[in-house]
This record gives structure tokens, C-alpha cells and sequence, in this order.
């Protein structure tokens, strides 16, 4: 299934990314627009409310993303928090340090206020809800689950408590991503998303564990495609953020592009719009994929240093379940998803995604160089690349030898170099011939033409028989190419004796 | 990129040509093998600074040439006595550094980096081939 993934996604890989997303937002916000609504309230939100339906769901990134249309402080506030959530791990009012001070006092406010904050909320959560512990953990799942459709809160609640860990880690990871790649998430996508999200105010509320997700195809699909999200999200930032890092240059051009491009495009590395299509073709490989991807990607863009850290959570969380392979480190990476039934080493993937890369670059020079289009492996196409450069060059010399020889009485027009010709590369104004009366010369080069035909008469007269033995001399020296061009130059004495009698 | 290449194409005859016009200027009437091969030196040269001027800064390969070029004065004999013999018993080889010797500047680059500008470089070789022939054609006729 990786594997259909992947070729499907390398076929449709420039077209999809944006039909996926469009497709999917519906799904996506569906899911996450529980979220949305518990937290952030519908569209008009104060800051406050904002903040407090945030802080409360801690929201995956998808979630901090989902309201791009909303002001923007209030989103880095919300993410700004709920980094602060996730990175601590801890009861979520102590961790409010760093980050984003906008909302330090709300956010620890929100967070302590746990279950008091919850009712404030006016798409609510089922007044069934228990209360609250505040544990970041914990708001992380709730957040999460309430965007899986309707259902019972209370069930999910305690099944919840003792699920995912690797997706508290996600979010957590989404989190630690979401501060800082929401600068980066200005895009089309998450405007999209916020409007979708913010027509949410039901709150579906099918939470489950991690389990029922996996079963629940919808679910499946929706929650990769929030992770496939903030991944882009993650990913776009990462990028703009670590472009520094890159010591790569190829790498760093597709980098650049994504940077320089929305989130939907932005993703110019082809395995983030793999990731994009992945989440749509394959539905319970999703979160695989995205993690693969976006463990790729990190690894990429980490040079495999210290990933492995972030990359090992791909690794176990696909141990744990398909589906749901949301594996963000807790910090900034691009992240980089193995395909399923491939090493998920930092190491293999980014060998893996150089090997795309140079397979892709041959491919193009296979088209460039004549006769290989049948040519399959990599030594053989060098080969044939290496037999063709020499080649060019070995002509590039004889023609030189050739116009150190033939031509040295010329005199060039260069006014005539700008002529027509020269798009169609053929000169045919450039150069005043040893005068052919044929005329590939243009009526410009004419009236030159008798002085150079006198001159011609003049050194034809004292050099042609020096230069035939030069031109024979020429042909013995080994050039074993070009046949005729010897010929040419065998017959170009004969045609400077005709050029003789002809004036 | 069929507009640059275009502008690439113009750019690289009007520099030969030029510079084909002032070699041919100093010519001087004798014909010696040795001067022969001194002219068909500076010919081959002139070939590709004109490309590489042509292409301009953009690229690693056109980089190193000029680069060369700029450094050639110190070392021209050397390497003329080299060039020649290269000429004579040049060979087809085996793979692994070959193309990096082949293509200038390629020794200290990536293997991916070093497609990227094989592939800019044989498009502008074939350029500066079909040029030169269009030229010696011309000159033949």
C-alpha cells in the first residue's frame, strides 16, 4: 500500500496536493471543527474566547491552524499556548513560560481554570462532561477526539485518558510546531479550513480510542488529514525557519520554493504533496504516510543529525496503529514519513529521498542525451552521459582546429552576427564566405564581399598550397571523428581554386 | 528554458564571433603547424569563455571555466602541452569521477548538484557545437 501510495502520489504529485486538500477540507474541518468550535467558538470569537477555547481543547495543530481567518495574534496566542501545553507535559499552568506573552496570563488562567473554563464555551462540550483534570495530555485528547464526529464525550473521556500516547505526543509535536509555524501558515488552505471549521458549531463528539479510530474510516481519514495539515504547516515552517541549516543546495531549492510558496504549493518538496495525496488515496496508510513523509523531510532537512529522536516516534507509533501516525517531534523538522515496510531510520530516509532525487534528475538528462531513452540503470546511463559530454567536447575541439585552419583570413561581420538567423542558430548574415557566389550571405554582406574576395584571391594565391598540406597534415593527426568534416575541408581547397577563377 | 537558451545562443555567437575576428586579425601569413595548433588553442578556448560568458555567473560549470580562463596566463603553456595530448589519446572510461573531470567545476560538488549542471552543460555544449558548425560551414563554402 506505501508503495501504491507512493507511485500514485509521484503520478499525480503536481496536481493533487490542491484537489486533496480542497476535497478533504470538508473531511478535515469536519474533524476538526468540533475542535474549532468548542474552542475557539465560531468565527467571531473575542480573544478571550479564543483563547480559552483553545487553551482548553489544546488543539493539535490542526486545530491552531483551522482559524487562519480569525486574527492571527489570536491563533499564535492559542498555539503559543498550547506549545506551552504540550512542551511541558505537565499541568499545563506552570509551563506557561516562554512563548507568546500575549496570552501568558490567559492561558494560565485557561488552562487552571480546566473544567470552569468548559462551560464558558458556547459550542460546548456535553454537559456530561466530567470535570476536567488539567493535564495537558489529557485537554490534547479531548481536543482531539471531539473532532471525530458526534457521539458520547463521556465515553471517550475515560478510554481517552489511557490512549495515545504517541497522539498526545503528536499533538504535542504539532504544538511545539504550531508557534512557530503559524507565521508560516498564511496560506489559501487554512483559510479554507477556518471557514469550514468555523460552520462547525455541532459538535460531533465520536471520541474514541485509538482503536475505534483506526476502524472508523472517516475518522481514519480525517484525522491524517488534519496531521497531513500541520505537517504542511510544520513543514513550511520548518523550512523558512532552518533555511539557514541547509547545506544541501539542491535540497535548499526545493526549500526555498516551498518557503516562498503557500502552504498548499509551498510544499514543493515532492514528499509533502505525497503526503497531501497520500492522506486522500490511501486512507489507512495516512498517518503513516504523513509521518514517513515528514520524517523525511526532517531527516532531510536535520542532515540526519539529531532526528532520531523525532524519527522514532514514526517508528512506534506505526507499531501502534496504521492510521494514525501523526509522529511530530517536539521540535521544529520538517518532517519526513517512511513508507510502510521501509526502514524508518533518519539515515534511510534521507537516503531515500536523495535516491528520488537523483533518480528524477537522470531521468531528465536521459531525455537530454540521444539514444538512452532505452537505457535503464543508473551506471549505464552515466555511461552513456560521460560518452556523450566527451563526445561534444572532442567536436568542440575538432571544430575549433577546423576554424583554425579553414578561415583565417576571414574577416567577420559582427553586424551581421545580429541577424535573424541566429534564433534558428543557423548564421547565415554573420560571416562573409571564402566567396561562394551561392549566397548564404544576406544582401548586407555583399558589398564587403568583393574586398574580402579580393583578399581571398590574394592569400588563396599564397597560402593554398601550404594550407592543403596543413588540412592533410590536420586529417593524419588522428581525428577519427567527423568524416565530413574532412571531406569539407578536402573540398574546400578545391573551392578556393574555383573561387580563383571565378574572379 | 527555450527564451534563455535563445539569448544564451546570441550571446554566444556574437562573443565567438568576436573574438574569432580579433584572432584572425593577428594572423599572420605563415601557415606552420605550430602555429596552427597555437590558433586552434586559443580557438577552442575562445569557444568556451564565449559559452561560459554567454551563460554568465548563474552556473557552477560556467564559474569554474571563467575561472580557469582567468587563471590560465600562469599556466599556459602546461596546459596547452597538456590539451594536445589529451586530444590525441583521449579514451573512453570507466564511471565514478569521470563526469567530474569532465564537467568544469564538478569536483566539488554533490552528486545530485552534479546532474543538475551536467544537464545545463551538455544543453550548451550541443549550443556551442552546432554554433561552431554553422561557422566553419559558412567559412567552407
Amino acid at each position: 500500500m506505501a508503495g501504491e501510495d507512493a507511485t500514485v502520489q509521484l503520478e499525480k504529485r503536481n496536481e493533487e496536493p490542491l484537489n486533496y486538500r480542497d476535497g478533504n477540507m470538508s473531511s478535515q474541518w469536519k474533524l476538526n471543527g468540533n475542535n474549532l468550535t468548542n474552542t475557539s467558538m465560531v468565527i467571531n470569537p473575542t480573544s478571550n474566547s479564543m483563547v480559552e477555547s483553545l487553551s482548553c481543547s489544546s488543539d493539535s495543530m490542526a486545530d491552531s491552524f483551522a482559524p487562519p481567518i480569525w486574527n492571527q495574534p489570536i491563533i499564535w496566542q492559542s498555539l503559543g499556548y498550547c506549545d506551552m501545553n504540550v512542551k511541558n507535559n505537565a499541568s499545563t499552568s506552570n509551563t506557561l513560560g516562554n512563548g507568546t506573552s500575549i496570552f501568558g496570563p490567559v492561558r494560565s488562567n485557561a488552562m487552571l481554570k480546566g473544567s470552569t473554563f468548559l462551560p464558558d464555551f458556547p459550542v460546548m462540550l456535553p454537559p456530561s462532561l466530567p470535570h476536567f483534570p488539567a493535564d495537558s495530555g489529557f485537554i490534547e485528547r479531548a481536543a482531539r477526539f471531539s473532532c471525530f464526529g458526534g457521539g458520547n464525550f463521556v465515553d471517550m473521556m475515560s478510554p481517552s485518558e489511557s490512549l495515545n500516547p504517541y497522539t498526545g505526543d503528536s499533538l504535542e509535536a504539532f504544538m511545539g510546531n504550531g508557534s512557530k509555524s503559524l507565521p508560516a501558515m498564511q496560506s489559501q488552505r487554512h483559510e479554507i479550513n477556518a471557514i469550514e471549521c468555523s460552520k462547525e458549531v455541532s459538535l460531533p463528539v465520536e471520541l474514541g480510542t485509538e482503536g475505534s479510530l483506526i476502524k472508523n474510516d472517516k475518522m481514519i481519514e480525517n484525522f491524517p488529514s488534519s496531521h497531513d495539515e500541520a505537517k504542511y504547516g510544520i513543514g513550511v515552517s520548518a523550512h523558512e525557519s532552518d533555511e539557514a541549516k541547509f547545506s544541501g543546495s539542491g535540497f535548499q531549492e526545493e526549500l526555498d520554493d516551498a518557503a516562498g510558496e503557500s502552504s498548499a504549493k509551498g510544499l514543493g518538496s515532492k514528499k509533502r504533496k505525497r503526503t497531501g495525496q497520500g492522506t486522500q488515496i490511501n486512507v489507512n496508510n495516512g498517518g503513516r504516510q504523513l509521518a514517513t513523509e515528514s520524517a523525511k523531510d526532517q531527516a532531510e532537512i536535520q542532515q540526519q543529525g539529531d532526528q532520531n529522536q523525532a524519527l522514532s516516534k514514526p517508528g512506534g507509533n506505526r507499531d501502534k496503529s496504521g492510521s494514525q501516525g501523526s509522529d511530530l517531534p517536539k521540535e521544529e523538522y520538517i518532517h519526513v514519513r517512511a513508507r510502510r515496510g521501509q526502514a524508518t531510520n533518519s539515515h534511510s530516509l534521507a537516503e531515500r529521498v536523495r535516491r528520488e532525487k537523483l533518480s528524477e534528475r537522470m531521468k531528465f538528462l536521459q531525455d537530454l542525451v540521444p539514444g538512452c531513452s532505452k537505457v535503464t540503470g543508473k551506471a549505464v546511463m552515466l555511461d552513456e552521459i560521460i560518452n556523450y559530454v566527451q563526445s561534444l567536447q572532442q567536436q568542440v575541439e575538432f571544430l575549433s582546429m577546423k576554424l583554425a585552419t579553414v578561415n583565417p583570413w576571414l574577416d567577420f561581420n559582427i553586424g551581421g552576427l545580429v541577424a535573424k538567423d541566429l534564433q534558428t542558430g543557423t548564421i547565415q548574415a554573420v560571416l562573409p564566405g571564402l566567396g561562394s557566389s551561392s549566397v548564404p550571405l544576406q544582401g548586407s554582406v555583399n558589398p564587403q564581399f568583393s574586398t574580402v574576395g579580393g583578399r581571398l584571391r590574394e592569400s588563396t594565391s599564397q597560402v593554398h598550397c601550404a594550407w592543403e598540406d596543413e588540412l592533410h597534415n590536420i586529417i593524419q593527426m588522428g581525428f577519427n571523428s567527423n568524416e565530413p568534416l574532412n571531406s569539407q575541408n578536402l573540398s574546400g581547397s578545391p573551392r578556393l581554386g574555383h573561387m580563383k577563377t571565378e574572379h | 528554458m527555450p527564451s534563455n537558451h535563445n539569448s544564451i545562443k546570441t550571446r554566444f555567437t556574437y562573443r565567438f564571433a568576436r573574438s574569432l575576428k580579433k584572432l584572425n586579425k593577428n594572423r599572420p601569413a605563415s601557415q606552420s603547424m605550430k602555429e596552427t595548433y597555437r590558433r586552434y588553442h586559443m580557438i577552442r578556448v575562445a569557444s568556451y569563455a564565449s559559452m561560459a560568458s554567454a551563460v554568465g555567473p548563474k552556473r557552477a560549470w560556467s564559474r569554474a571555466v571563467l575561472w580557469k580562463i582567468r587563471n590560465r596566463t600562469l599556466h599556459r603553456t602546461l596546459m596547452k602541452k597538456s590539451r594536445i595530448h589529451v586530444l590525441r589519446t583521449r579514451k573512453v572510461s570507466g564511471n565514478p569521477n569521470d563526469l567530474r573531470k569532465l564537467v568544469p567545476g564538478g569536483e566539488g560538488m554533490d552528486f545530485c548538484r552534479l546532474l543538475n549542471e551536467t544537464a545545463h552543460y551538455i544543453k550548451c555544449l550541443r549550443t556551442q557545437v552546432q554554433i561552431m558548425k554553422n561557422i566553419v560551414d559558412h567559412c567552407s563554402n
